[in-house]
């Protein structure tokens, strides 16, 4: 396409929309404006999230997102994640059998960009890891979570997969059976997690449920709200932290599986039956 | 005299705008390589519209997700097929 017609058509777009946008906001569509104040179920939220008076409906955590996901609608967010685990063990399953292998030699070092991105991602790796640990264990206290966290944290693997070369990555241990067993324990973690107050419950001989966090009225137990003083949140900074683990693990696998040279898959595809015997 | 909440809706506006000039160039660049970069400055408007309607915790998963990962993903697809649309190899 010719450049003044893309020019012509983009204008055209923006003031189409600008025109629907001032038209809905003047009244064109009627004024049924959401309500401006705080609603009632929100209210309700804020109210109990962080409240040791209502001690049956508190989730003791001041961050009233954080205690939607994984306490008032944790199964949701449980079924979120097996979503996403599906779709890596999908891509797992289709590039089964195929890796890098470790190049013992020192040139590993060698490629890769220049030894001032080398540098630079040196430093960055170590804050990129900090902040993401932050935004995960934090998840209970201030804006952030597991997913979050995880998400974040996959970043590094990835940049030492870019600028130091996927070699070198496998090199420092970052593999995917190594992947795998940080994938599975975070998995694990959040499994147990959910049944942990159940299982709790089940040795003092108490009700409990699964997903169970601060004590509820037929069910009286419940993980500790705080930890030597300080807010842990019962389940939250459990699930967290797995979540953390799991998902930044997962990331990587796929980062791993995307990087292996086409060269390298071709040769496993076509010789993939001729090295077994 | 302006009010901070008139101000504040018309960044959101503009930054509204940003993205969607950059979808657009996204969409009809030939290039793909450049696609995914305007792609990433739609992601980063998203990113500041986010804040400023007030969701922090949606900011911390878009930011590493729709500008590291999600490019990542695609360069690392374009490096794999071709960099040019409707291009035959």
């Amino acid at each position: 396409m010719k450049g003044w017609m893309r020019a012509v058509s983009l204008l055209s777009i923006i003031a189409v929309t600008v025109a629907l946008a001032l038209g809905t906001a003047s009244g064109g569509l009627g004024y049924v404006l959401p309500f401006p104040g705080v609603r009632d179920l929100a209210y309700w939220f804020l109210f109990t999230a962080l409240n040791p008076s209502t001690p049956l409906f508190t989730v003791m955590s001041p961050e009233a997102v954080t205690s939607i996901v994984w306490d008032y609608r944790g199964l949701d967010t449980l079924f979120e994640t097996t979503v996403f685990f599906l779709a890596i063990i999908g891509s797992m399953a289709l590039m089964r059998g195929i890796e890098v292998v470790k190049k013992v030699e020192e040139r590993t070092y060698q490629i890769g960009m220049s030894p001032i991105v080398k540098t630079v991602t040196r430093i960055s790796v170590a804050a990129i890891l900090a902040v993401a640990a932050s935004i995960a264990l934090h998840g209970h206290l201030t804006p952030g979570g597991g997913f979050q966290g995880g998400a974040a944290a996959a970043v590094a693997p990835l940049l030492l997969i870019v600028v130091f070369s996927v070699y070198f990555a496998v090199g420092s241990h970052i593999n995917k059976k190594n992947m795998l067993t940080i994938r599975t324990i975070g998995l694990l973690g959040v499994g147990l997690t959910a049944f942990a107050v159940l299982i709790i419950g089940v040795i003092h001989g108490v009700g409990a449920y699964v997903f169970q966090n601060q004590p509820k009225a037929t069910a009286p137990i419940g993980l500790p709200a705080d930890l030597f003083g300080s807010l842990t949140s019962g389940t939250l900074i459990l699930f967290n932290f797995f979540e953390f683990l799991a998902v930044a693990a997962g990331f990587t696998i796929v980062f791993l599986l995307l990087s292996v040279p086409e060269r390298r898959v071709m040769e496993i595809l076509e010789g993939g039956e001729k090295d077994e015997h | 005299m302006i009010s901070q909440e008139t101000l504040i809706y018309a960044v959101m506006g503009l930054l509204g705008i940003i993205s969607l000039v950059a979808v657009y160039m996204a969409i009809t660049e030939k290039d793909l390589v450049k696609a995914v970069l305007y792609s990433a400055i739609q992601s980063t408007a998203y990113a500041f519209l986010f804040y400023l309607l007030m969701a922090p915790d949606i900011v911390l998963v878009y930011v590493p997700v729709a500008v590291g990962l999600y490019p990542a993903v695609i360069l690392f697809l374009i490096k794999k097929s071709e960099r040019f649309e409707g291009e035959s190899t």
